[in-house]
């Protein structure tokens, strides 16, 4: 079997959700490995930033997951978001890893904007079954394919479903925050002991049907200083109640003494007082920080699926009966004006 | 047609079960709706809505019809074997037959459904079609020659994207605010034409639509447990939790 991750790259390094799939991948390698099966761990990558990259690099960089192959288009098209291209290249990376889809495979990749645009798309191309946005999967051999579980949250994340699907060629997203990224690949250099050098191999896209293409006019950006919400340990979230100027000083405050990440409820970015990229919910980024600090945040059921993950969750809010109180491990009953000044001095005390 | 997510349920015997057996029309595809009203009340041209399910898809379809969609089609699965575990891959082929025979400038999808949120079945449609399609608009203008100019939110920012026409687009709900129907749209809404087709209409076969992935069981989210509230007064709370955090190795 061939377990195959497209890598997300930005700025030049690895993200953090993708880390995670694959140590995900290498635990089920060598469960499946134990067992007498033969397991491949590949990645694509499709990012002009790491063209340069040589295979010492590539082992520095994911040589502790035990990586095989590198299926590298480093296209000058992949500079921008390209949905056509990108589905190009996986599925030439998917047809030549599989042997023409003959090995059975498990595409598993993390769940992100550029991923959900072509999860659909890929699983049509591919003929492969797909599970999006799940927390939990694993994989057997069965037949002369494989047979998918995976746990995804329902509901707005008020249930979560078992689900299940054996076919040749089977495809997962992975929320972020689902696994743990392995931690001697931190900082480390070289590949684990006895791991084979890793394969690259360089793939061409054909650019395909013109007629698909679309076009990037323009990008706007939001600020490059902004913390990825995905691999923030800490967030500090602000909702309606962060109405004007002072409590954004206030929220901009809290973050930088805690080194976290600024997210938004949809009412501020809706009314555009901080980026659409930072709205976290159902229809924004789903987080699974170590603490989340949720201020002037009501707790509706669509923002607070966003965020059920994460590990310590306080709330401060001048409403005693706002639902986010349910699921915050510490409520501040409170004027975030009056609060949030005593809480950034005790932090910064505590702290030294 | 999505159940009320924020209507009470409950999960027994690995079944969810919802108090009120209630449909509605789902958010991120009444912002498609909304949006293409717009584009009509400025360039002409008729929205029509389809929907893929039992006969209760037909109410979702009214709603559209009542915020001034010109007419709709609905896809019965009313009798067809399997059709209450379709999933987004069943869904995805039965469209794509539909639209396969249709003419279209554009074709609006929802980003995701509100209850599943798998936000598979739109650019499955696409790939099936063979059209280019942009994802998780947030905004959309169309340009004198036709071509819609479509604002995506990607990973780190908005992107602006040339579609072309004849493309496929899903929706956010953070593109606009839908209409609610006034008394007259309803009242029109129920004169308004809605074509009732069955699978075998469009050439397709139950078999080839069976879902790829099944449901096994619904389980409960180990709920998160409300903590300790504090309302002593901000100075006092704020230093309580602070300490709180820093025993719990928080204040990194
Ligand atoms: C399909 C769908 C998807 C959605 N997706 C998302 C999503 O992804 N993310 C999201 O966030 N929302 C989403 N929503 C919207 C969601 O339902 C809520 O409307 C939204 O989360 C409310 O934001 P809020 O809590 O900031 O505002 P409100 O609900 O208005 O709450 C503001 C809170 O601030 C408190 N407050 C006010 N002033 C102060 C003060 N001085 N000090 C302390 N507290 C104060 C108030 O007591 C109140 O509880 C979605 C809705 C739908 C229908
Ligand atoms: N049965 C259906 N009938 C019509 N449209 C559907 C159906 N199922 C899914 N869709 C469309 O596909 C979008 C996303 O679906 P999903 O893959 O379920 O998240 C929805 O918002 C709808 O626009």
């Amino acid at each position: 079997m061939i377990f195959i991750h497209l890598l997300t790259i930005q700025g030049g390094a690895i993200k953090r959700a993708s880390l995670e799939v694959l140590a995900r991948g290498r635990a089920l390698a060598d469960a499946l490995n134990n067992n007498g099966q033969e397991v491949e761990l590949h990645t694509v990558v499709c990012s002009p930033e790491v063209a340069d990259w040589d295979e010492a690099k590539w082992a520095a960089e994911l040589g502790a997951y035990g990586v095989d192959r590198v299926w590298s288009a480093t296209d000058e098209s992949f500079k921008e978001h390209n949905n056509q291209a990108l589905l190009a290249a996986v599925q030439t990376a998917h047809a030549q890893a599989t042997d023409q889809a003959a090995k059975p495979s498990l595409v598993a990749m993390a769940s992100t904007e550029g991923v959900k645009d072509i999860l659909g798309a890929l699983s049509a191309r591919l003929g492969a079954s797909v599970v999006a946005d799940v927390s939990e999967f694993g994989v057997v051999a069965e037949g002369d394919g494989l047979h998918l579980t995976a746990i995804r949250p329902v509901m707005a994340s008020k249930a979560q479903t078992q689900v299940q699907t054996t076919a040749k060629h089977v495809m997962v997203s992975v929320r972020s925050g689902s696994y743990g990224i392995l931690e001697e690949a931190r900082g480390q250099e070289g590949g684990t002991p006895n791991h084979e050098p890793i394969k690259i191999e360089l793939i061409k896209i054909e650019q395909g049907d013109s007629k698909l293409q679309t076009q990037i006019r323009e990008i706007i950006t939001a600020a490059a200083d902004i913390i990825d919400l995905n691999e923030a340990e800490t967030i500090v979230a602000a909702g309606r109640g962060v109405k004007d100027e002072t409590a954004k000083a206030l929220i901009a405050e809290l973050a930088q003494c805690l080194n976290a990440g600024i997210g938004a409820s949809r009412a501020l970015t809706e009314a555009g007082i901080y980026d659409p990229s930072v709205q976290i919910g159902q229809t924004g980024k789903v987080v699974a920080p170590q603490l989340y600090i949720a201020v002037g945040i009501s707790g509706a059921i669509q923002h607070v699926a966003g965020i059920t993950n994460t590990k310590v969750i306080v709330a401060v809010n001048k409403d005693a009966d706002a639902p986010i109180f349910e699921v915050a491990n510490y409520g501040i009953v409170g004027d975030l004006y009056e609060v949030l000044p005593a809480f950034i001095a005790e932090i910064k005390r505590l702290k030294g | 047609m999505v159940p009320d997510v924020s209507a009470p349920m409950q999960i027994k015997n690995g079944e969810l079960i919802m108090d009120a057996d209630r449909a509605v029309l789902n958010a991120y595809d009444a912002s498609g709706v909304e949006e293409a009203l717009v584009l009509k009340e400025a360039d002409g041209g008729a929205v029509i809505v389809v929907s893929v399910g039992p006969a209760k898809a037909a109410e979702t379809l009214r709603k559209a019809l009542a915020m001034g969609a010109d007419s709709a089609v609905h896809i019965t699965t009313e009798g067809v074997e399997g059709a209450g575990e379709f999933d987004s891959d069943s869904y995805a082929k039965i469209l794509a037959a539909y639209y396969g025979e249709q003419e279209y400038d554009t074709l609006f999808f929802g980003k995701q459904s509100q209850d599943t949120d798998a936000g598979l079945t739109g650019s499955m449609v696409a790939e099936l079609l063979g059209i280019p399609y942009v994802s998780n608009a947030v905004g959309i203008t169309r340009e004198a020659d036709g071509r819609f100019l479509v604002k995506r939110q990607g990973d780190s920012g908005q992107e602006i994207v040339d579609a072309g026409t004849g493309c496929l687009i899903t929706c956010s709900n953070d593109m606009n605010e839908p209409r609610i129907p006034k008394l007259k749209g309803i009242m029109a809404s129920k004169k308004k034409p809605l074509e009732v087709l069955t699978l075998s209409d469009l050439g397709v076969n139950a078999a080839d639509v069976q879902p790829k992935t099944q449901i096994t069981a619904y389980v409960e989210i180990p709920a998160r447990q409300a903590g300790q509230k504090f309302s002593e007064g901000a100075a006092e709370d704020a230093g309580r939790v602070a300490e709180l955090l820093e025993q719990n190795d928080l204040l990194s």
